[in-house]
């Protein structure tokens, strides 16, 4: 590996890092209300859960955005992007979810401008400032990895890394795993994030947002139980 | 671009009542003479002239609710797709809900048989302190050996405007594999339903009013509910068939009827 692409690597690894203060580790979209309802019990109902949600959530949804979006902030083309900001807002049915992403996406927006400031990223968290825009981890993704020359590839499959180890390790917490078993299932599911990129490159704009109803109404569901440890 | 079939209306306030000020049909669409189930407000029922959509159809409805008018939609039947070996059946709806006016569109379920690939496209398009009432059920045909989920894959894409702002974008993708019975998908249930409710009074007060009249039920059905931007809520429910569906979403229409409109359950009259 040569010096270029560990300097590529650093940021990803940051931006990535399950301890990143993006506020994810406070949400978990809709995994909590099956852990209660006891649909997720243990390492082998989680695994089987994150293996759809990442099939199906985050290639048609998160993933795809990312991609868009980087295609979009690399051509220059701004009204792509915010398009994708507003219909990411909107497809989120779930109140709890949409605010949380809207949170999440706001927050990295702001620390991201300070560590690694492009007039892209600038514009965006201005319109997220003045109300034009709602704000998405997604997009504020591709923007940072398309300033900092990160191929695309490598930066879907980041970013889809980087949700996915935020939910293991609130899955470790919350059901809870062992921590052991929590680091195996990042390592299980390596190949499927693969597959994930491979997809989310073969699908098109009009794919945006496809996903089955069980996930949204556990989103919905969420509001209305008890005891949470997160806000989503 | 020449469609299967096209059905335009447009509904306007006259004095104290509403009427179907004009009204447009080709094709295997028509609709029937509207009907006053309540004083002032029409009812139209929107009629397929075939016995089903089949492969390649393209369809188009346009329906617009001008300022301060009210108009019902439902339709006569179940619309159901057949087998589409060549091209998949395209289904486009734009229904527009001017200002102060008030639109309940339900529609009865789509059925899709074995071999179907259906794309329905639906964009609504409010103004200010307009009132926008929607259903919409998807169930899944049965096939001759008695199996479900045999059609290929549906496609649904609702999104809705208030003043020119995107509100919701709703895209259901239904397409079976070894996943769709499972977690975050069917959940093991067969049949999928929706209300929307988008008034300016649906906020977290109606949404806490609705949970409660909705929890009681004690049926296997699962079902979530939420606020939407700017004024609305969402009821999204899977069950194991049709009249379940339509027991749950009629409850839930029937109160918000009675709270914000101080109306009563429809009773569409069609059996």
């Amino acid at each position: 590996m040569d010096t270029a692409m560990i300097n590529e690597l650093f940021p990803l690894l940051q931006l990535c890092d399950s301890n990143f203060p993006s506020g994810a580790f406070s949400h978990s979209f809709g995994l909590e209300t099956y852990i209660q309802e006891q649909v997720i019990t243990d390492t082998k109902s989680f695994s089987e859960a994150i293996i759809v949600y990442i099939e199906k959530q985050l290639v048609f949804v998160e993933g795809l955005a990312c991609r868009l979006a980087f295609e979009g902030v690399g051509q220059n083309r701004m009204a792509d992007l915010f398009e994708l900001d507003q219909l990411l807002f909107a497809a989120s049915l779930a109140e709890e979810t949409r605010i949380g992403n809207r949170r999440i996406g706001e927050r990295m927006a702001k620390l991201c401008a300070g560590l690694y400031p492009s007039p892209i990223l600038d514009d965006y968290l201005d319109k997220i400032k003045e109300k034009q825009a709602y704000g998405h981890s997604a997009l504020v993704f591709s923007i940072v990895a398309c300033h900092l020359q990160v191929g695309k590839e490598t930066a879907i499959g980041a970013y889809l890394y980087g949700a996915v180890s935020s939910l293991i390790q609130n899955a470790v917490r919350s059901i809870p795993l062992g921590q052991t078993d929590g680091q195996k299932l990042l390592v299980n599911i390596q190949p499927l994030l693969k597959k994930a990129v491979r997809k989310i490159l073969l699908l098109s704009k009009d794919d945006l947002g496809a996903v089955s109803p069980g996930l949204e109404i556990a989103q919905m569901r969420h509001e209305r139980l008890h005891v949470r440890l997160f806000m989503s | 671009m020449s469609y299967t079939g096209v059905l335009e209306l447009s509904a306007i306030r006259r004095q104290s009542k509403s009427i179907v000020s004009s009204c447009y049909y080709e094709g295997a669409l028509k609709l029937t003479r509207p009907v006053y189930l309540e004083e002032h407000v029409p009812t139209v029922y929107l009629i397929h002239v075939g016995g089903g959509y089949v492969d390649g159809d393209t369809y188009l409805t346009d329906l617009s609710v001008e300022a301060g008018a009210e108009l019902a939609v439902t339709t006569q039947s179940a619309t159901k797709v057949y087998k589409t070996p060549k091209n998949p059946v395209v289904q486009q709806t734009n229904l527009k809900v001017g200002k102060g006016s008030v639109l309940e569109y339900f529609p009865d379920s789509l059925i899709a048989y074995e071999g179907a690939r259906f794309i329905q496209e639906t964009n609504v398009r409010m103004e200010e302190e307009a009132v926008f009432f929607y259903s919409d059920i998807i169930t899944p045909g049965w096939a001759e050996d008695g199996s479900l989920f045999r059609y290929d894959w549906i496609r649904s894409k609702l999104k809705v405007y208030k003043n020119d702002k995107l509100v919701l974008f709703d895209h259901l993708l239904l397409k079976p594999d070894d996943q769709l019975n499972g977690i975050m998908q069917m959940e093991g249930y067969t049949h999928v339903g929706t209300l929307l409710i988008f008034h300016n009074q649906a906020d977290k007060v109606f949404l806490d009013g609705l949970y409660e009249v909705m929890e009681d039920i004690q049926e296997d059905v699962c079902f979530g509910l939420s606020t939407l931007p700017k004024g609305g809520v969402i009821l999204r429910l899977l069950a194991r068939s049709t009249g379940m569906i339509e027991k749950m979403i009629t409850l839930a229409h029937g109160w918000a009827r009675h709270q914000m409109l101080a109306k009563d359950v429809v009773r569409w009259r069609k059996y």
